[in-house]
């Protein structure tokens, strides 16, 4: 196969196109959001049930976490589409509130993509939180059941507010990863970042623009991935506890 | 009048191991007992039965004449505070967050309320400046002051101190000893585990020698440092060097 020099006509072609981009980008960013947040949601009562739960629902947690970390995000999107009774929602109308054309995406590709990932980050994040939680020393509980708290308020008032701060290294790999990771959405036909890029380059116009093009979406992600790392950097900063040690 | 504090004949094993076998002793309000004994004689599994943070197996203690089994086991700390060895401060809180913790959400006591009483046990304990500092940026001594301070302030009728010094540098360890010493003078109830020799001789009303899960002696401290009636004790006494 012959390889694809980079043209300044390419250039132009993804310059005049760059709004379809930015359209993919903005559901790359919906997409991520929405999956990392179902993944708080679920992942940390999830790590919290797997230090402190007994019985079913921790054997139950601890299953459904290792079934979703050992199955390929691929698969779990295609499954998730394909195999679960999403209600239909229809077309999405997006980008009403943007500078950029009105766009609709496939409702269905949406929820499946968002349950796929977030449950899936869901079961990482769990892990993350329960070595979070696993590192506060024990005596700290113990002290704040001995003045009176109970199990809960204690583990509330004194262990979580220490773990989240401990939590942040991990939850920016996660980020990092759920991020690139809403590119395999591609594989049911949702309008994100790369699927947008996929469908400039198998354009007539486009064909010759395939480098160019996938450069451009590594950039952006490259560029979303770092300054979001760069803010958690800073909340991780700004929440920690002073150690009496100058930084 | 009940005891304030009554041990019972208690028991407690964990696996094969007997830890207590049949400890029965008692104290009144306003008494200081110091329990002394050999690592791995029971001392810190008899102050974390009564507080419940170990439940005992057999027997029974009763806290003013009631069995702290039959307690609601929060109700119950409430009224027992207790002291660590490790310190035990939430690491993520200011040494008044620390003190406030238990007031808002035990005593359920209004936020500012809960800040002065804070501050006024910080006083207590000569912490009055630390107030803002976090336990990272505080002494071991300065540490385990708070942690008196924060068992101080839910006014608990008896307080236990599991080791309080031990994981002190030396020259810390008398900070401490002076907060615990005014404390006995207010009248406080302590039942305290602990190696140093002196505190028990100049402030204990009763020192128990624990040794292998039982009462091998108990007495007044005179009596029992200047003519300890058993041999193990004064095999004890003696390894301490006293």
């Amino acid at each position: 196969m012959d390889i694809l020099p980079l043209q300044a006509g390419d250039w132009a072609f993804v310059g005049t196109n760059w709004w379809i981009l930015m359209q993919g980008l903005y559901v790359t960013v919906l997409l991520t959001v929405g999956s990392l947040l179902l993944g708080f949601l679920a992942g940390f009562p999830g790590g919290a049930i797997e230090v402190y739960g007994r019985g079913p629902l921790r054997s139950v947690v601890r299953g459904v976490g290792v079934l979703l970390r050992g199955t390929p995000i691929v698969v779990l999107i295609v499954l998730f589409f394909f195999g679960v009774p999403w209600p239909d929602i229809g077309a999405v109308p997006l980008g009403g509130l943007l500078p950029l054309p009105a766009f609709e995406i496939n409702g269905q590709a949406l929820l499946a993509s968002t349950a796929a990932l977030g449950l899936r980050s869901a079961a990482y994040q769990s892990q993350v939180f329960r070595g979070a939680i696993r590192s506060i020393d024990e005596g700290q509980l113990e002290a704040a059941r001995s003045v009176g708290l109970s199990k809960l308020e204690a583990v509330r008032h004194v262990v979580v507010p220490q773990a989240l701060r401990r939590s942040i290294p991990g939850f920016q790999n996660e980020f990092t990863i759920v991020l690139k990771d809403t590119s395999i959405a591609f594989a049911v036909g949702l309008a994100e970042l790369l699927t947008r890029g996929f469908e400039l380059f198998t354009q007539p116009a486009g064909q010759t623009a395939v480098v160019e093009i996938i450069l451009t979406v590594s950039a952006i992600y490259f560029v979303l991935t770092f300054l979001t790392n760069r803010t958690l950097d800073r909340v991780e900063n700004r929440f920690a506890i002073p150690t009496g040690e100058s930084s | 009048m009940a005891r304030l504090l009554a041990f019972d004949d208690v028991h407690q094993a964990f696996g094969d191991e007997d830890v207590l076998r049949g400890i029965s002793v008692g104290m009144d309000r306003t008494d200081v007992e110091v329990v002394i004994g050999p690592s791995g004689s029971g001392k810190s599994t008899l102050l974390r039965c009564v507080n419940r943070l170990t439940e005992f197996d057999a027997g029974d203690i009763r806290l003013d004449g009631e069995s702290v089994t039959a307690m609601d086991v929060d109700a119950l700390r409430r009224r027992v505070g207790m002291v660590f060895q490790g310190f035990n401060l939430f690491a993520h809180r200011t040494a008044r967050g620390n003190v406030t913790l238990g007031l808002t959400e035990v005593r359920d006591i209004p936020r500012g309320e809960a800040r002065r009483i804070a501050d006024e046990n910080l006083a207590r304990v000569g912490l009055s400046a630390q107030a803002d500092s976090y336990p990272a940026e505080l002494s071991g001594g300065q540490k385990q002051r708070v942690g008196i301070a924060r068992a101080l302030a839910m006014e608990p009728e008896l307080l236990l101190f599991d080791e309080p010094t031990s994981a002190l540098d030396p020259e810390l360890i008398g900070e401490v000893l002076e907060v615990m010493r005014g404390l006995a003078e207010e009248g406080m109830t302590m039942l305290v585990v602990s190696h140093e020799m002196g505190f028990a001789r100049s402030v204990a009303d009763t020192v128990t020698f624990l040794d292998d899960g039982v009462v091998a002696e108990r007495g007044p401290p005179e009596q029992l440092f200047e003519h300890p009636e058993r041999d193990r004790t004064r095999e004890f006494l003696g390894e301490l060097d006293t």
